[in-house]
This record gives structure tokens, sequence and C-alpha cells, in this order.
């Protein structure tokens, strides 16, 4: 699964579009938090990780903000490239670069329902950030 | 910026010593080439020609990934003929590293005892206040985080350790405590003594268990759920000159971002069997961490994470042809972590092509693979070795003595018997999933055992029932097998030492595991009891 924040504009806040996308998608959105008044909104969902693009493309068609939380931090400092982390990422959000840089996609990676790199790395590069910091503080 | 004040400084030290190095090696390679000239009678090039052309600023540098495409392309007489020096690379974890420091003499003065720095254990091997820090050593406080990899990556960071030291006091060391804060300025020496490191090549490491294991290789997940391989394949430094032609002792290297010296083959140095290995030797305080870092792997321990370079001169069109060597022709075993043992099962053969693409392929599965060596590193530190000897802040050396090229490591000589899961294994009582519970108690009574190994019709295991679990469905009032079975079964395998087999259950607060084969199939069971009663004879 992966999450997704989508933010509502205050035209758009009032039509069923999170239900609209489902059906049209015919996959399943769950609905993680939620803040949402008559001068807009946030939700964060989680989608499969399969539909997560295509899930995003409906929802920005419709005019919804769609972006991805960080669940993930490398320190930059500290990581020495080495990829240790590669193998063990679930759902592939841990590449090499053609000149064998580590590169996360954070809106391939999990965050805390996995963590799987975290202790398999030897630089101690990686957090988990805290999943709904962001949303909570509003 | 930090690489071009230290590089101004090697340059000013290199002149310095450059007429001397001149005339040693020019007369050690006279002689090393007139014993290869028999044989070969081709064209070659010597150590202080290609010094020569370092000073005039026209040597040809080439790192190990330029040279392998200008071979492909043009030839190795052309390459030979183009090259005079090819440049390796590889930074991973080198666990048998440590540094040695001299903290100078208190007042009232010490014959430090014991020692440590910031709460990581120091050896103290000398006289008085020398110390070395070894790089696997754990901190008391924050064991499997820092250890001495870390302190040695923060004080070449410059930054303040502390140091405590104890002491027997006699009467010319009369002191028996010591507490103070220090950097590296306040060291009189500060240097980096590896004793085995810069493997030719390693395996590359999976695991058959049902669990995730922690281990040297990093953090293996069940059931082949993934691989890790360590070294940077066709352009790690041994890889390049297997034959030990350049390499040697006294061959000036590439460590830790400054320059160092090869001081002799490593320990359990293989040469035969392609496990090579260095012990080397350089200045602490003219590293950089960018190419040195304390590193921790969980549940293993810490080490240290080391970046070496080793320019090789291509003296003969031999070494142009072995400079060339490339990531499909270099190999290496998958090897079963998942086994205890010293011999660890081989699974087969991969290239470093196919580690360095992320995937391999073990018992016809696609699995993906980690390097632990970081490949950019290891060609960051090729290319900036290129431009040292290119810029002539670095001259190279031929070797005083060469290094064994036919040697093995033998293995440990034992006097003590030690006892695997093989010695205490006994028959497991089965039943299968359909059962009723009933009959199950009754084998329990019947065979006087609490557990009773749950198999499919092939003999597989699929689960585990215990004489607990038993009373537990007579209060619940259960009546098939299949309703009280217990699926994760932690177990074990005949190889297994018995002392890591008693590890395992005291970790799972369990009394029994059942013996499996490689395909799961059911071999018998080990029980606490037996165990206890072996070790306790």
């Amino acid at each position: 699964m992966v999450r997704i924040l989508l933010r509502f504009s205050e035209k758009i806040v009032e039509k069923p579009i999170t239900a609209q996308v489902i059906l049209e998608q015919k996959t399943p959105i769950s609905i993680v938090a939620a803040h949402v008044n008559s001068q807009g909104g946030e939700i964060l969902v989680e989608v499969p990780s399969t539909h997560v693009k295509k899930v995003a493309e409906a929802f920005r068609q419709r005019g919804v903000v769609v972006s991805f939380p960080k669940l993930i931090e490398k320190d930059s400092e500290k990581c020495f490239e080495c990829g240790a982390c590669f193998s063990l990422c679930p759902v592939k959000a841990i590449s090499f670069k053609d000149d064998f840089s580590v590169v996360f996609d954070l809106e391939k990676c999990i965050g805390s329902s996995c963590g799987k790199c975290v202790d398999a790395c030897p630089a101690r590069a990686i957090k988990l950030v805290a999943d709904l910091e962001g949303l909570n503080s509003k | 910026m930090q690489l071009t004040v230290l590089n101004s400084f090697w340059n000013k030290i290199v002149k310095k010593i450059l007429k001397l190095e001149l005339t040693l090696s020019s007369e050690t390679f006279r002689g090393m080439m007139m014993a290869l000239g028999k044989k070969t009678a081709v064209k070659k090039r010597t150590v202080a020609e290609i010094n020569e052309k370092i000073r005039k600023g026209d040597v040809q540098v080439l790192t190990a990934e330029e040279m392998k495409k200008l071979v492909e392309k043009s030839g190795v007489e052309v390459a030979f003929k183009e090259v005079d020096v090819v440049t390796s690379g590889t930074l991973g974890a080198m666990c048998s590293s440590g540094a040695i420091i001299n903290l100078g003499h208190s007042d009232p003065p010490i014959k430090i005892q014991r020692a440590w720095i910031n709460d990581v254990e120091v050896c103290h091997p000398g006289a008085a206040v020398d110390l070395y820090i070894g790089a696997t050593q754990m901190s008391d406080t924050k064991p499997f985080e820092y250890g001495g990899g870390h302190v040695i990556e923060d004080l070449i960071r410059g930054k303040e350790v502390e140091v405590r030291a104890t002491a027997y006091g006699t009467d010319c060391y009369p002191r028996t405590k010591l507490r103070t804060t220090i950097t590296k300025d306040d060291l009189n020496q500060f240097y980096l003594l590896n004793f085995r490191n810069c493997y030719q090549h390693y395996s590359c490491a999976t695991n058959s268990r049902d669990e995730t294991i922690y281990t040297y290789m990093g953090k293996l997940l069940p059931r082949f759920g993934n691989a890790t391989f360590s070294g940077a394949g066709a352009l790690n430094p041994l890889t390049n000159d297997p034959d030990y032609e350049t390499i040697g002792i006294g061959t000036r290297i590439f460590l830790g971002g400054a320059q160092g010296y090869v001081i002799g083959e490593g320990t359990q140095h293989s040469p035969r069997n392609l496990f090579g290995t260095l012990m080397v030797r350089g200045d602490c305080k003219k590293m950089s961490p960018e190419f040195i870092s304390g590193a921790a792997f969980t549940k293993y321990g810490t080490t240290l994470y080391v970046g070496i370079g080793i320019p090789i001169p291509i003296l003969n069109e031999g070494l142009a042809k072995k400079t060339a060597i490339r990531d499909e022709e270099t190999f290496t075993d998958i090897i079963d972590y998942g086994v205890p043992r010293r011999d660890r099962p081989k699974l087969g053969k991969v290239s470093y092509k196919d580690l360095k693409s992320g995937t391999i392929t073990i018992n016809e599965r696609k699995v993906s693979v980690s390097p632990l060596s970081s490949l950019k590193e290891a060609q960051i530190i090729s290319e900036t070795l290129k431009s040292w000897i290119e810029n002539g802040l670095f001259y190279l050396t031929s070797p005083v003595e060469r290094l064994p090229t036919d040697t093995v490591a033998k293995p440990m000589k034992q006097t003590e018997d030690i006892a695997f899961v093989n010695n205490v294994i006994q028959t497991a009582v089965t039943c299968t999933e359909d059962d009723e519970i009933r009959a199950v108690a009754e084998k329990i009574i019947s065979r006087s055992v609490n557990h009773i190994v749950v198999v499919d019709k092939e003999g597989r295991i699929s689960g585990i029932v215990t004489s607990w679990d038993i009373t537990k469905s007579v209060a619940e009032g259960k009546r098939k097998v299949s309703d009280i079975i217990t699926r994760k079964v932690v177990t074990t395998i005949p190889d297994e030492p018995l002392e890591a087999a008693s590890r395992k259950m005291a970790q799972h607060h369990i009394s029994a595991l059942p013996v499996i084969d490689q395909h799961r199939k059911v071999l018998g069971i080990v029980t606490s009891e037996d165990i206890s009663k072996l070790l306790g004879r």
C-alpha cells in the first residue's frame, strides 16, 4: 500500500471525487486521516501500490492536488552509497543511478508499514518519518 | 576542497623523497625485469620510466573501467602501448582494520592496563601509552551501534574523544587512573594498521533459513529472500594484478583518501583460491571521512568501511591484458549463510556483472542482490588516484618484496570436539493435519514425548503440536489437529552446532526443534532435554 495525500480546494470539496475514483479505477482506497470543511480539505489515503500511478492521475484530472508524504529519509551526509538497503525493499523503491548512487523513490516507499531497509543500513543513514506529522499539526 | 589541501601537502612530501624513490625502484625493477625478460623478451616498461613521465606530466593513466573499454575496442597491444598506469578501487567493510595511536606521556606517568575511547575498549599492546583501536570492538554503552570504527572516523573528522584508562601502578609509572579529552592533533602517531583488507573477491551471501539472519554480510531475508555481495568486481585492486606482479611490500596506494602503503600479505591470504588479502598502513591524520567511515551491522557488530585504490603499472602486455578483466569474467560463489558452519553450502556461481545488475538466480528463482561495498565510491577512488598521478601528486613504487602467490589459509586446529544437532537427533513422532486430537494425545502418552511434528503427504513439515496445545484443546473443545496447529515452526538442520540450536530455543522460549532437510522434509527432532543431557555430561 502507498500513502498519498489529497488536497481538495474549496471549489471541488463538495464533489464525491474519492468515490468516483474508487469506482472508475476499481480499486480499494482506504482513508487513513481526513480534515475536511467547507473551505476545502485534506485526506491521507492508502492505495494498493500496483494502482498508485493511475489513481494519482485520476485524482489530478479532477483538480485534486496529489502529493506523497515523506515516509523515509536518507541522510546524505552519513550515506556512503553502498546499497545494502537495495535488496530488502519489497516495492522496488530503492534503485541505483548509472554512477551507482543510491536513490529512494518516495512515491513507491511504503514507510513504517515495512521499514526493512532501516536496520540493514551500515551507515545508519535511513530514518522512518512519523506518518501523520504534517496532517495532525494542522 | 579538503582534497586539494591534502594534495598540495603530498606534493611537497613526494617531491622531497622522489630522488631516493627512483633509485630504489629502478634497481629492484631491473632485477625483476631481467628474470621476466628471458621468457617474454617483449616490449616492457619500468616503474622508473613511468615515474619520469609523471614528473614530465605526460603519463597516460586510465581507470580500470576505462582500460577494459580500451582493450575491448583496440586490443591488448595498443592498450599496452598507450597506457602506463591503470587505477583500481574499492570501498567496503573491512573488519580486520584498526588504528595505532600514541597518546604521549601523562604526568605523573601511567602504564596503561586497560583503556577506553568514547566507551569503546581499546587494546593496549605496547609499553605505556600506545593503544590499538580495533574497528570491531564495540562500545560498552552503545554496543552494536558505536565501535572502534566510529572512534577512528570521529578522530579523522577532527572531533574530540574521551580517553579513560586504568593501571596497576608501578614505581616508574605510579598513576592508576586517567581521564582526558583529545583530538587527532594531540596524538603523536595515528596510523591505520589494517591486518586484513582488500579481498581479491568475496562470496555472495544468501539465507536458506525460515528466519531473517543478521550477518557480517548484512541482513539476509528468510528462504533466499535476498542476497548480498562484497567487493567491486573488475574494479577490485587484486583482481587487476592477480599474480601480484606489481603489488607487494612497499607498494604505495590510495588509503582512506591519503597515500598509504602495502606492508605485506593480509592474514588468511589465500591467493591460490583467489582470496588474496593485503596488510596496509596509512597516516590517519591525512585521511578524509569520505573514504573511511565507521559502520554498524545490526546484531552483528561494528566495523570500518575503508577505501583502497591501487595503481597498476602496465609493465608488460600481460598486465595490459590482466587489467582488462571485465565483470562478466569475474566470478564468485553463492553461499548459504543460513548454515552456521565454516564450510557453508555453495548454491551456485555468479559473475560480478550479474551481481551489479541487482538480480541473480538462486534455485531457479530471481533474487534481489545488494552490494555491501560502495560501487560509486570505488569508481571515485579509481578516478581520484588517476588524477593524483596525472597531476604529479602520486609516484609509483616497485615492491621491495613480492607477496606469496600460491598459499592457502589453513583452518583452525581444534583439540576439542564440538557437538552438532546430528549428535542428539531423535526420531520425530509425527501426525497429519487431519488426525483427531485424541489420536495425537494417545501418541504423546505411548511414545512419552511432548512434541508432535505435523507433516504433509510427502513428509514435509507443516507445523507442530505440543502436549500443552492438546491440553488447551480439551479445555476449548477442539477436535482436529488443524484447529490447534502452530504453523510457524522454528526448525534446525543436522549440521547446526548444538550451541546455535540451543540459543535458538532460548530466543524463542521453546523446548524442541524439528530437524529438516533442504526440501523441508522432517528428519527428526532435538529437544532441550537431550541437549542438556549431552552438554551436562
